[in-house]
Order: structure tokens, then sequence, then C-alpha cells
């Protein structure tokens, strides 16, 4: 029974040092991860607010409030913000340097000086952002495609800092991936095997090992991009003997993995949120386990299917569209297998749950909707189109950050120790959920009718109008959704009632500590069972949270 | 089987369907393949979407947590039950590929003996010539309906895409190699065509229509105009050139004297007769007219800015026009000049376009 004993002193990791110093140079993941998170999310308003400025400016075929430019700038730096800062980082920095150690019953992640420049390279990625955004701007769409990004009449002078930027938010994600990936092979605790492991840390692996390989290519494909645009070697521009295409090859040989490295780890949350939500043994944990490391080695080698209609030759096309195809089977896979999670089980309503399900609506439009786009015929035709913008945003963000929102409510009461009001966080999902769906389905209809994506204008094209209101319409929603979040989750640090250890009846053991944790997490290294059986467990409604049944034998004993 | 299954979703899509739910109307051969592929699709995805929620929402509400009592029941896992699931999308994706492949194959590969089109793309305009007729459209195609048609294009500066919708066809186009498409027209109408990879400031604006004719008037249309300016005066030019060569102009080059990449034209000519245009390398206009001088006439100033827009930047600007050598016939150029000393004549003061192109006052 010793790794249930909570430790009820009130030390924790919140309070065990003080001053602002004590957080920016901490080594400790937890704190480290709460700094993410703030980061992000910060980040994440600031995207958001260029999000809306381009939905109400979209209201009207002329466009209501902004000049081509500023429109051109204002979607490529909130394409930008989103992928590099927000969805890339938000679920393996954020929340999985909080609970991956945890999880592991490991006192912290194999490098923590480590993690700690990683977040500081975040900061640094963000300065260059900010400094892009201060010098002269960047209309190049988050994507820097050659040659307009190297010509230098056309696009603006923000180019390189930009770049600089994204190339060393690149290695603080390469850190990050390779600090999980040490901490997994190393500080497994006794009896975790690799399949005794949290579906969640399948995830957050499956994760690692692209950003460890992906994100050098990137990398250097941003090097080259600065260096042509400043010294002028002919690289990627045609004018000067480059290959333009080439760079699209460079660039999606990472940024196709990259968007695994958005839903692998969400995929991972999901897995976690419908097991313990619903009280059942996850269904199918070994194909579940092998469907993210299946999805992440095919991820490699399906770059080509956003080059389509680059002039790539039609056997190449035809070879990646199967290859493409891949994918789409583990990904079915795992929603099935969710599915079978919830049959019979005790399906709690609470607001991780529901952004649990609301996960499985979503990637299902999502991933059938690519459908559409692995197939040779219909892409041809939809590429470049609202249908693709429509496609992207239902899996990086209708599944990717709903899966990090979903997981950030599941481990609420673990990082601050305090609930959230049950009542008001349905309310925000719901206005979410209705707003997104809203907001984005539209723009697949007017899409596959014909209207191009990255317009500032649609004036000859006045009949994608009702869409675009429609998609405003639901954009509002869906913020006011996200403002409601963020209000009853602040009122519960100052008003909260105190989270137990274990709220949500969660076997993996991060729940086996207090909440929020001490300093050090477990005095020693816990034993752990099956992290799925969730019969040993039993509600005390004193502290209203769930403990050991007093007959069930503990892993250990 | 497959050709069963493809016989029988055809005979669901008839030629030229109107506009429905998902897609616009069909107005090419090819059209009806792809449209069919996304048919496919589209039940497949009905089918399985349908199931997913039903489940979600059945296991949702029968299952809803009724007490904290954790209860174990049901299976952790089956191994037939997941292979089943594993085994049927991938037959189905299978399936789609295939069909989907025979739709691409149809899309690209040209049948023999189109009618040939050169297109380039520049910053923010769509150039169309035909070969067969020495006839240039900008920001318009003329083709016949029920000929197949190729386009073979290339870009002046970054890359571009050709986008039909009604047609269900696009290729991107590439600064420094030629790509292609083909299409069919099935019914005679105008059908917009997109920049569909984004280029820049006035993206959303380079557009253009395909005029889809009946044959009998094709060739009428072209070879008018192809010859049009050749038997105009001197003074019918400016109507000319402000109606069929100012469009390549007008991206960069306002009417109104308002700001853009270039000069506007606005005033233009009252400032180079005399030569007040002062150039980035600080020399003026005014020292290389007169005689014994590099341009002795104004006029051939104007000349070389079109054909060796680099050699003299004017003050301010960046210099990012192209050159349009090759591209103007010499009656062109001499449009353009008289386009600029008349320009009062053929636009009003906010720089709208008041005549038509035979001269005719525009309504």
């Amino acid at each position: 029974m010793t790794t249930l004993n909570l430790n009820n002193s009130s030390d924790n990791y919140l309070n065990h040092t003080k001053g602002i110093c004590s957080w920016l140079f901490t080594l400790d993941h937890k704190r480290i991860g709460i700094m993410y998170l703030v980061c992000v999310l910060i980040a994440f308003f600031l995207g958001g607010v260029f999000a809306m400025l381009l939905r109400f400016h979209l209201l009207t075929p002329e466009g209501t409030m902004m000049t081509q430019d500023q429109y051109n700038q204002a979607f490529t730096v909130h394409g930008a913000i989103m992928v590099f800062l927000v969805i890339i980082p938000a679920i393996p920095a954020a929340l999985g340097n909080f609970v991956l150690p945890i999880m592991l019953g490991a006192k912290d992640v194999a490098f923590p000086k480590l993690n700690l420049f990683s977040w500081w390279l975040w900061v640094f990625g963000l300065v260059f952002f900010l400094i892009a955004l201060a010098s002269g701007g960047i209309d190049t769409g988050w994507t820097f495609y050659t040659p307009y990004s190297i010509d230098k009449a056309s696009s603006m002078g923000g180019v390189i800092p930009a770049l600089i930027g994204a190339f060393i938010l690149g290695f603080s994600s390469i850190f990050t991936g390779m600090n999980f990936i040490v901490t997994i092979h190393r500080l497994r605790p006794k009896g975790m095997t690799w399949f005794k492991m949290p579906l969640f840390l399948w995830g957050t692996y499956a994760t690692a090992i692209i950003q460890v390989l992906a994100t050098p290519v990137v990398g250097i494909t941003l090097l080259l991009l600065i260096v042509e645009r400043s010294v002028g070697i002919g690289i990627f521009d045609p004018a000067m003997g480059g290959d333009p295409v080439l760079y699209q090859h460079f660039f999606w040989f990472y940024s196709h993995p990259a968007v695994y490295i958005m839903i692998l780890p969400a995929m991972g949350i999901v897995s976690e949120l419908i097991a313990v939500h619903s009280h059942r043994h996850i269904f199918g944990y070994k194909f579940i386990a092998y469907s993210s490391i299946a999805i992440a080695i095919f991820g490699f080698l399906v770059w080509g299917h956003h080059m389509f209609t680059a002039g790539q030759s039609q056997l190449m096309n035809i070879i990646f569209s199967l290859i493409t195809f891949s994918v789409s089977i583990p990904s079915a896979v795992k929603v099935f297998n969710w599915l079978a999670t919830m049959y019979k089980g005790s399906i709690s309503w609470n607001a991780s749950m529901l952004y649990g399900m609301s996960f499985i609506f979503i990637f299902g439009i999502g991933g059938l909707t690519g459908l559409y786009c692995a197939t040779l015929a219909t892409d041809v035709h939809l590429h470049e189109s609202y249908f693709i913008v429509a496609h992207f945003h239902y899996t990086m963000m209708g599944s990717a950050l709903i899966g990090f929102i979903g997981g950030m409510h599941h481990w609420w009461p673990k990082m601050t120790g305090k609930m959230y009001s049950v009542l008001w966080s349905r309310v925000g999902w719901a206005m979410v959920f209705v707003g997104f769906n809203m907001c984005f389905f539209s723009q697949f209809m007017m899409g596959s009718k014909g209207m191009p994506r990255r317009y500032a204008q649609y004036i000859e094209m006045p009949q994608y109008q009702i869409y675009h209101i429609w998609s405003t319409v639901g954009s509002v929603i869906m913020a006011l959704g996200f403002v409601l979040t963020l209000l009853y989750l602040l009122h519960s640090i100052f008003y909260g009632k105190k989270a137990a250890a274990n709220p949500w009846g969660g076997r993996s053991l991060e729940w086996q500590c207090s909440s929020p944790p001490p300093w050090d997490n477990f005095a020693e290294q816990p034993e752990v069972g099956d992290c799925y059986d969730f019969s040993v467990l039993e509600w005390n409604e004193e502290e209203q949270g769930y403990d050991w049944k007093k007959d069930a034998v503990h892993p250990g004993e | 089987m497959m050709a069963n299954l493809s016989s029988l979703l055809l005979s669901t899509v008839s030629t030229g369907k109107p506009e429905n739910f998902w897609l616009s109307e069909q107005a090419s051969t090819v059209a009806e393949s792809v449209d069919l592929t996304f048919f496919v699709i589209t039940w497949i995805c009905y089918f399985f979407f349908a199931l997913i929620v039903a489940l979600l929402v059945i296991f949702a509400v029968k299952y809803r947590r009724t007490s904290h009592d954790i209860v174990v029941d049901g299976p952790t896992h089956n191994t037939v039950l997941e292979l089943t699931w594993t085994i049927i999308p991938l037959i189905l994706v299978v399936v789609i590929f295939t069909v989907g492949m025979k739709g691409y194959l149809n899309l690209r590969e040209a049948p023999e003996g189109c009618y040939e089109v050169s297109v380039t793309g520049q910053k923010w305009t769509w150039t169309f010539d035909h070969p067969k007729y020495g006839a240039t459209q900008v920001g318009e195609l003329t083709v016949p309906v029920g000929r197949p048609v190729r386009l073979l294009m290339t870009s002046n500066d970054v890359i571009h895409s050709v986008w039909i919708p009604d047609f269900r066809v696009k290729m991107d186009v590439i600064p420094g190699r030629y790509t292609s498409l083909w299409f069919e027209a099935t019914k005679v109408g105008d059908y917009i065509l997109n920049c569909t990879e984004y280029c820049g400031k006035d993206h959303s604006a380079m557009l253009a229509w395909v005029h889809v004719v009946p044959e009998e008037e094709f060739e009428p249309t072209m070879k008018k105009l192809a010859s049009e300016y050749e038997d105009m005066s001197v003074g019918q030019l400016p109507a000319y050139a402000i109606n069929r060569l100012y469009n390549r102009c007008q991206s960069c080059h306002t009417l109104d004297g308002s700001e853009s990449t270039g000069p506007s034209f606005k005033g233009l000519w009252d400032r180079i007769q005399p030569g007040n245009v002062e150039f980035t390398s600080g020399e003026k206009l005014s020292s290389m007219l007169g005689e014994a001088t590099v341009y002795e006439q104004p006029e051939n100033y104007i000349r070389a800015s079109l054909v060796d827009p680099q050699k003299h930047i004017v003050k301010g600007y960046l210099g990012s026009m192209p050159s349009f050598q090759g591209q103007l016939k010499d009656k062109q150029i001499t449009a353009i000049i008289e386009m600029f000393k008349h320009l009062r004549d053929v636009t009003d003061a906010e720089g709208n376009i008041i005549v038509n192109t035979d001269g005719t006052p525009r309504q």
C-alpha cells in the first residue's frame, strides 16, 4: 500500500520554492510543463486573433477590413504561429513534460537541463517571429514556398527572421523528442514492460521518433533558404539554376510527418480519456500501440501527396497515392478500438470525456475526408481549395487541439490541485464543438465547389459568401467557447474545490501521487500493474476521489 | 468486379450534371470520371461516419455513468473482430485507390490532335497565346466546344496554378519548366479559371474567364483577335490598347493616380515628355532626350521600358517589371505609346475605361 500513502503535507511542486527565477530556471519537469502550457496558450490566443481577423475579413466578397497585403500577412502569421508555436509543442512539450515522467513513476525526465533549454529555445523562436513581424512582416504562407520566398521584390522583409525562428523551434522540438525517447527507454519502473505502458506514452514515443528523425531535414531546408535569400546561391530559384519543386519535397519530407507529430500524441491522450472516463479496460491495447508506430513509419513515406499537381511524374503520383492510403488503416483501427472500449463501460459525461468523444466525431470527418485527398482524381480538383483548408483544420485543430484541450481538462486537477465547474465546462465544450463544425464544415462545401484558398477577395465568386458567413458565425461561437473555457479554468485556480489524488479513477501512476504532485513526485519508485484494470479502485465520498479497494492486492505486495 | 461496380455507378452519373450539394456543374469530359470517384468515396464516408456516430451516441447514452461503482464487464480484446476492422477498410481503400488512379490517368493522358494554347502566368495575369492563329488573349481564353484543348504552361516569376473548377482540372505553372493540362469542354458558356498557388498581393485577383464557344464561332473570333489592330489607324489605337493590352499592366500600374507596384499611368506622358523622371541611378530622363542622346525621342524611352525594363528603374520603385520583348508586335507598342498620349480620351478622372475596343463609348 506504500504508493497510495499520499503525501499529505502541503509541500508540492507549486510552492516548494518561490520567486520568478525559481520558475524560469527550474529543472523540474512539472514546472517546465506548466511554463510551456502558459506560453502555448498565449501563442494560441495570438494565432486565434489572426484567425478571427481572417474570418471577419471574408464576410463580404470585397473583404471587410484588410488590404490584400494585410490579409496575406494575417494568414501567414496565423498558420506559422499555430503550427510552429502551438500545435507541435502543445501536447508533447506542455502536457507530455508534466505527465510523462510521473506516468513512469520517475522523478524527472532523463535530461532535465536539456528540457529547460528546449523551453528557452521556444521563447527565442517566439522572439524571432515577433522580430519578423516588426521588420516588414511576412507574407509567404507558413510553407515558405520558393521562389516566392526568395524574391525580395515580392515577399516581405520578415522572411529571414521567421525562418530563423522556425529553425530554432525545430531544435526545441528535437531536444524534447530526444529527452522523451531516452526517458521512456531508461526510466521505466520495475514491472512496466513496453506493453504495460499507458498508451499516451506509446503516442509520445512514436511522436518523439518523428521529431528526432524528420525535424533536422526541415532545419537544413530552412538554412538553405536563408543562404539562398541572403547570399543569392541558386538552390531553389530557377532564375539562378535552382529547382523550386525540390524545396517542396524537402519541406514536406518534414512537414507531412509533422502532422503526425501533432496527431499521434493527441491519439495517445484520447486512448487515456476513453478508457479512464468509461472505466473500461482499453480494447485491443496492442493494436492501438502498434498502430501508433505504423502511423509514424508510414508517415515518412507519403510526403509526395502534397505535390500531385506540382508536375511530378504520373508514376510517382500513383505510388505516393497508394502509400498514403496505408495511413488510413491504423487510423481506422484506433477509432474502432476506442468505440469498442466504450461498449459496456460506465461513461462519464464530464468535459474530458466529451472532448474525447468529440475527437472521435471530428477525427472521423477529418480522417474520412483524407480519402478524397489521397485519391488522385479527386485531389487534383480539391488541391489548394477550401476543401483542403477544412480537411486539415478538422485534423490539426479539431483533432490535435481538441485532444490537447481534452487532456488539459483530464490532468487539470493533477496540475493545479483544483476542480473546475462541471456545468460551465460542459457549456464551454458544447460551444467549441458546435462552433468548430459550423466554422469548418461549410468550408468543405465551398472548397469542392471551387473556392480557392488564400484568397483575400472573391469578388467574381459571390456565390460563396453564404458559406463564408456560416464559417464566420461558427468561428465566433467557437472563440467565445474558448474564452469561457479560459475563464472557468482560471476561476478554478482561485475558487475551485480541492482535487483528490485520483478524482477520475485512473490507474496510471500519475493518479497515485497527490494533486498537485509533490516536488519529487514519488518518495520511492512505485510498483506498476495493469494501468487499465480499474476493478481495484473504489469511490471515496469523503475525498471525492478514488481509492485502492480494501481487499484488492496492490502490485508489489 | 471492379468494372461492374464502375459501370453501375457510372450509370447513376450522367454527363454534364448540374451543380449539386458538393460539386459545381460538370462542363468537361473528364468531370464525369472525377465526380464518379468523388461519389464512390462520399458514399463510403457516409456509411462509416453514420456507423461511428451511431455507436458513439448509443454507447454514450446507454452506458452513461449512473454511480461511482466500478463494474468491470466485457472483453479487453478480440483478435477476430480487430482483424475484421483492419481488413475491410484495407479492401475499401484499394478499391478507392484504383478508381481514383483510373480517373487520374484519364485526366493526364491528353488525346491525339489537341488544340494547343501556350499559357504564361505572371503576377497577376494570365496570358494565352494561340500559336495557330498568332492571337494573344489576356485574362480570357476562348476555346471551341467539343474539341480537346491542351494548355502548355510556364511562369515568368513565381509558381502559379491553373484551376478550372467546372472542368475539374488543375496543374501548377512553374518558372523554368513547362507543365501541361488538357480538357474538352462539353457546354458553351463562361467558366472561371483561378490561380490556386499563392503568388503574393493580388493572388485572389489572378483570374481568367474561359469562353467556350461553338466551333463555327471559334475560328472567326481567333482571326479577328489576331489581326484587329493591323488594319487600325493610329487614331484608333488608344481604344484598342486600353481594352486589349492594358490588362497585362493593371496589376502594377493604376489609371487613377494611386500608388501600386509600379508608377501610375495617369499623367505619365506629361512627366515623360519633358523628362521629369528620376531613376534609381540618380540620372534624370531629361538628360537622355534630345539630339545625340540615348533616347532622342521620349517614345523610345517607353519602348525601352517595355523590352528592357531593368535598364532604367524609376526612383522609389523596386524594378520588378518583366520584359515584354517578343510578346508585343511593333504596332502594339505603338498602340501603348498612343494610349499614354491620349489617356484622357479613353479613361475618366477616376481611372475607369470609357471606350470599347472599336472606339464606341462604353456604357
